[in-house]
């Protein structure tokens, strides 16, 4: 079982789930959200969707976990990515901000996430409205804008404490890397040492050979 | 430079005690003299005979012997944060996004306060909800007695005896858990099967309970009951899938939770275990320090928030 620090350092990443780009709470008309990509493979501009999904999706489910985020990855390049927002007119759908309303009774749909294409976008309900962002060949931020533009969400931010926590981290990586570099310096001074070192016993030994 | 001037000192005294003819005796004709040990000289030589530490030689330390610990390592928990579990929940959640929720899994891993030698907790535990649903069981019994008839109404795949042997020694093996009826042992025994069924763990043996007098209750044990045993002092565990709620994942812990228990009581007195923290993680996030307690700390989320699809 790894130590408690080494788990402690893992769980201040929590920090970067909560917040960052796509840490958002979507307004109550958002029933669902659909996305389809070509996973394995990251040629035909179907990156920008991979890193959106890496990056801001899980953010975005943190913040609104009632909201089904079912994603289709699948192996055909030539299928554009999209990204489809599911909406609804009327106020009636659970949403983080809102502890009065329950959350759906009914499901919409059953349907879940799936690696092998199978989880095809669904049809809108009668009282869904249907709006998709064309993804391919786009980066994940630019993606992140359109999505934050269509649905109107409302980004989340870190509380002061929180934003000390942050920079605490921050902090924390950028002394991690001036150290990193002075250890590389190091060793690689150590090793080429070690090699001219080498080089001259086995100079010296070839020497003795040829001598005798 | 190794010449032959290092030799001449002995070679010459050799010259000398040589006698001038060549000898009659045939020990002595076969080897020449200067080639047999000298007493007293080089053989009996060492090297840094003296005792003295050798001129610019580096003495080398004495290896520090490693301290050796009797028990496993344990923490101070007190500093470190501790969740909810709806709390970890949604963290899973949100880690696990557009991952298919029936591949998925909830692991815990029970951390105990224990010495490294002396009995581990081991069991099998039936799950309020069962994690695997893929469980085919075959049952080793006597052709078509009335155990072979039940065990194929309970959902048994492979019955049989000779005939399943000889399925099994062909490599069809339709199942994935094997037990054997007590009347059915010395076939089994006799059929020497312990090379094919051993590495994949099917090999049903008393100890694990999967000998039986009592096919019904073995069979309704197996199908959902899943094994756990500690392992450098954690036990380790799948408790659900992601699609679970979190009142099915609640159930699914504590069940776990008081099993475990149970068998720590269950191990002689003198063996000292303790639980000491219990961590629940899923397939691809971190790990979450469980405080035993329920409900989501954030009083916008309720548990009907944390289920559904993904």
């Amino acid at each position: 079982m790894p130590g408690v620090i080494r788990r402690l350092h893992k769980l201040k990443a929590l920090l970067n789930v909560r917040h960052g780009p796509g840490a958002a709470i979507l307004p109550p008309q958002v029933t669902r959200i659909h996305m389809e990509y070509a996973g394995p493979s990251n040629e035909l501009g179907h990156m920008g969707p991979k890193k959106f999904l890496r990056e801001n999706l899980p953010r975005l489910k943190y913040w609104n976990p009632a909201t089904p985020m079912i994603v289709n990855r699948h192996n055909d390049n030539t299928i554009a990515p999209t990204l489809t927002i599911y909406l609804r007119d009327e106020d009636s759908h659970a949403r983080y901000d809102d502890s009065t309303a329950g959350p759906d009774k009914a499901p919409t749909s059953t349907l879940s996430s799936a690696w092998d294409g199978s989880a095809k976008a669904p049809l809108p309900a009668d009282n869904e409205r249907t709006v998709t962002i064309e993804m391919r060949n786009q980066h994940s931020s630019v993606i992140l804008k359109e999505f934050m533009e269509k649905t109107r969400a409302v980004p989340v931010f870190p509380t002061p404490r929180e934003q000390a926590e942050l920079d605490d981290i921050e902090a924390l990586r950028r002394k991690g890397e001036v150290d990193r570099e002075t250890v590389r310096k190091m060793r690689e001074a150590q090793k080429r040492e070690q090699a001219l070192m080498n080089q001259a016993k086995s100079e010296a030994a070839a020497f003795k050979a040829s001598t005798m | 430079m190794a010449t032959t001037n290092q030799f001449l000192a002995s070679m010459a005294r050799l010259s000398l005690s040589a006698p001038s003819r060549p000898c009659t005796s045939p020990a002595i004709t076969s080897i020449p003299r200067f080639l047999l040990p000298l007493p007293g000289h080089a053989s009996s030589q060492s090297r840094f005979a003296s005792g003295a530490p050798r001129a610019g030689g580096v003495k080398k330390k004495d290896e520090k012997k490693k301290k050796t610990h009797k028990s496993y390592r344990s923490y101070d928990l007190s500093d470190q944060e501790q969740f909810s579990l709806c709390d970890a929940i949604r963290y899973a959640r949100a880690f696990e996004v557009g991952h298919p929720p029936n591949v998925v899994k909830y692991d815990i891993a029970v951390k105990l306060r224990t010495v490294k030698n002396g009995p581990m907790v081991r069991n099998r535990i039936r799950l309020p909800h069962p994690v695997k649903t893929d469980i085919r069981v075959g049952v080793i019994c006597p052709e078509d007695s009335p155990i072979a008839v039940e065990a194929r109404q309970l959902g048994a795949v492979a019955v049989g005896e000779e005939s399943l042997f000889a399925s099994i020694r062909e490599g069809k093996m339709p199942f994935n858990r094997l037990i054997c009826h007590a009347d059915s042992e010395a076939a089994l025994k006799k059929a020497n099967l312990g090379k094919i069924l051993g590495p994949r763990g099917m090999m049903p043996s008393q100890k694990m309970k999967t000998i039986t007098g009592n096919v019904r209750n073995t069979m309704r044990e197996l199908v959902g009951a899943d094994e756990y045993r500690e392992r450098a002092g954690v036990v380790r565990m799948a408790v659900g899938q992601l699609g679970f709620t979190p009142q099915m994942l609640a159930d699914n812990i504590k069940a776990m939770m008081k099993h475990v228990k149970n068998d720590i009581a269950a191990l002689e007195d003198e063996i000292d275990k303790k639980i000491e923290e219990v961590v629940l993680h899923s397939t691809n996030g971190p790990g979450f320090s469980l405080d035993s307690t329920f409900k989501p700390t954030d009083d916008k989320i309720t548990p009907e928030h944390l289920m559904g699809p993904m």
